[in-house]
């Protein structure tokens, strides 16, 4: 069991997501960055899906009521009883332990797991908040949650390697998009400007959909509006504006402004940690590529996790004058 | 007609059929949908139907787009069931703090409120689709003598249970959220309750009857349907 002792921002329950309601119009949710969550799953040796705190982007100080493992996901200070920790480690706390985990230095959404997971009455088949229609409420100091059963010998002490933490810190980066499935609502040289620009990322931006700045699209004579249809999270709708917004993990399950692309799964994740005032570029794949680079991705979380699982080692390798991590081999 | 079918990002896929928005083609998205929610091939992650298209989501490692594509097209002449869905009244209290946009309505089409009740409650309206946000109900058949276009400007909220127009559809918001439709009253139920199996009051396919009520028993089903009332 543990008790929030301090709640300095927006700290929710997130799991891997709500699927099969979104013909009730019920969005999927979940984690905003699927791959620092699942890690810090991974640390504490739970399922990827266990439900797991997400905060934006200052940690919660909490108490510790009873021994329980936990992983903290993301560049951040952690301190357990006042000494400071590492993040993307697993440490096992006892009762009466108090951790506090700071403000992001780079990124936006950190993570922080627990072994045998947050016990929660799942609402409609998930413990991801959606507190606008009642699934789950944001937490608040005072709120005790209770955890999962887990065996917890062995858990402590699983590490990634520093080379592997992701580094959100960049002020500008590329996504990729498969394009439509509205493009002609856009004229070429729209769809020209959204693929050569760089779009900023505005502060009225939350887990439901982050409104872009920067150069406006040109709609076709067909303009900006469409019969309402579904859409998925990463869909990029462009209002009559022309100023683009991308639908996250709150994403409403259907839209009535034109989508001049979809960003791809392997890279929806970056996008969230993107802080307002930080720059993204869209750059066209087709959705067999974008399919080869969630292959990829998954490949990556599923070697992280045979290492954390003590079933892969990790080596240093220097290569054309740099140094990187890879997990090779069976132990 | 054939629909286009076309990829939406690389875990889902659109199956169009234009811009209409008519019952014929509202029917054949709702037996395609169920065609596949019923073979439930192993990729499939959910079906989401709109007016006139509706996506399948897939999960990408499972399947590439073209085998879903090849896959899906078998599905496209699956046969229309009459689907006849259950009829539902649904009590509202028009105008007033409930519906500040009823005058502006009766207004713009030049008829008088009374007027826009008679014919906003008169029809049965069958449920297109749920969508936008939780419970929200994408209801056809109304009668253009009282169709409005959106506000310029959408509130920040508007209470669970509002209903709206906006152009020629008419329905409701399940919960309290932004609105940029005309508000021109509101219903007691409770239109979404996640702690339910079934969360949402309708589904697609069902009919919907308004029935004009006024504030004491707004008040009274009110109360009953959501206990306290403040909770």
């Amino acid at each position: 069991m543990i008790e929030l002792l301090k709640v300095p921002s927006l700290l929710t329950v997130q799991d891997s997501g709500r699927g099969g309601y979104r013909k009730l119009g019920v969005p999927v949710s979940g984690y905003m960055d699927d791959y620092s969550a699942r890690i810090a799953n991974y640390l504490v040796g739970n399922p990827e899906n266990a439900p797991l705190l997400e905060f934006l982007p200052m940690g919660p100080t909490l108490r510790f009521n009873a021994s329980a493992v936990f992983a903290v996901a993301g560049d951040v200070e952690v301190r357990l009883n006042g000494v400071p920790v590492e993040p993307w480690t697993s440490y096992w706390a006892k009762r009466g332990d108090v951790l506090e985990v700071g403000a992001l230095r780079s990124g936006l959404y950190g993570y922080i797991a627990f072994a045998g997971g947050i016990k929660c009455e799942p609402l409609l088949g998930s413990c991801s908040t959606y507190a606008k229609a009642g699934l789950g409420r944001p937490l608040k100091a005072g709120d005790v949650l209770n955890l999962g059963y887990a065996i917890l010998t062995g858990r402590d002490g699983k590490r990634l390697p520093e080379g592997l933490w992701p580094d959100y810190s960049a002020q500008e980066i590329t996504v990729s998009v498969v394009l439509g499935p509205d493009l002609e609502h856009f004229t070429e040289e729209g769809v020209n400007t959204f693929l050569s620009e760089a779009y900023t990322v505005t502060p009225e931006s939350d887990r439901m959909g982050y409104r872009l700045d920067g150069k406006t699209i040109e709609h076709s004579e067909k303009g900006a509006g469409i019969v309402t249809s579904p859409l998925v999270p990463g869909s990029v709708q462009v209002p009559a504006n022309g100023k683009p917004i991308v639908m996250m993990r709150d994403a409403q399950t259907t839209g009535g402004y034109a989508k001049i692309g979809v960003v791809i799964s392997a890279h929806l994740h970056r996008l969230a940690q993107l802080r307002p005032g930080f720059r993204v570029r869209f750059k066209e794949v087709t959705v067999e590529e974008a399919r080869k680079e969630l292959l990829r991705k998954e490949k990556t979380l599923e070697a992280i996790k045979l290492f954390l699982e003590g079933r892969l080692r990790a080596y240093r390798i220097k290569a054309e004058e740099k140094s990187f991590i890879a997990l090779a081999g069976k132990v | 007609m054939q629909p286009e079918i076309k990829p939406a990002g690389d875990s889902a896929l659109l199956i169009s059929f234009g811009e209409a928005i008519d019952e014929g083609v509202n029917l054949r998205v709702h037996a395609i949908a169920k065609a596949i929610e019923k073979a439930s091939p192993e990729w499939l992650v959910e079906v989401v139907p709109a007016y006139s298209s509706l996506l399948v989501i897939y999960d990408p490692l499972k399947a590439g787009y073209n085998e879903i594509e090849t896959s899906v097209k078998a599905f496209l002449n699956a046969e229309l069931e009459e689907f006849q869905g259950r009829l539902i009244e649904v009590p509202v209290v028009y105008g007033g703090e409930y519906g500040p946009d009823i005058e502006f309505v009766a207004k713009y089409n030049g008829l008088t409120v009374d007027e826009v009740i008679e014919i906003h409650s008169r029809p049965i309206y069958r449920v297109y689709f749920l969508g936008f946000l939780p419970g929200f109900a994408y209801l056809g058949g109304m009668d253009e003598r009282i169709a409005t276009p959106r506000l310029e400007k959408p509130r920040l909220k508007v209470p669970a249970g509002s209903v709206g127009i906006a152009g020629k559809q008419t329905g409701w918001y399940a919960i309290e959220s932004p609105a940029g439709w005309r508000i021109i009253g509101r219903t007691p139920l409770r239109l979404f309750n996640p702690s339910k199996e079934q969360p949402t009051l309708v589904q697609p396919g069902d009919r919907v009857k308004f029935v004009p009520i006024d504030e004491e028993e707004f008040e009274k089903l009110y109360r009953a349907e959501w206990g306290r009332g403040d909770d």
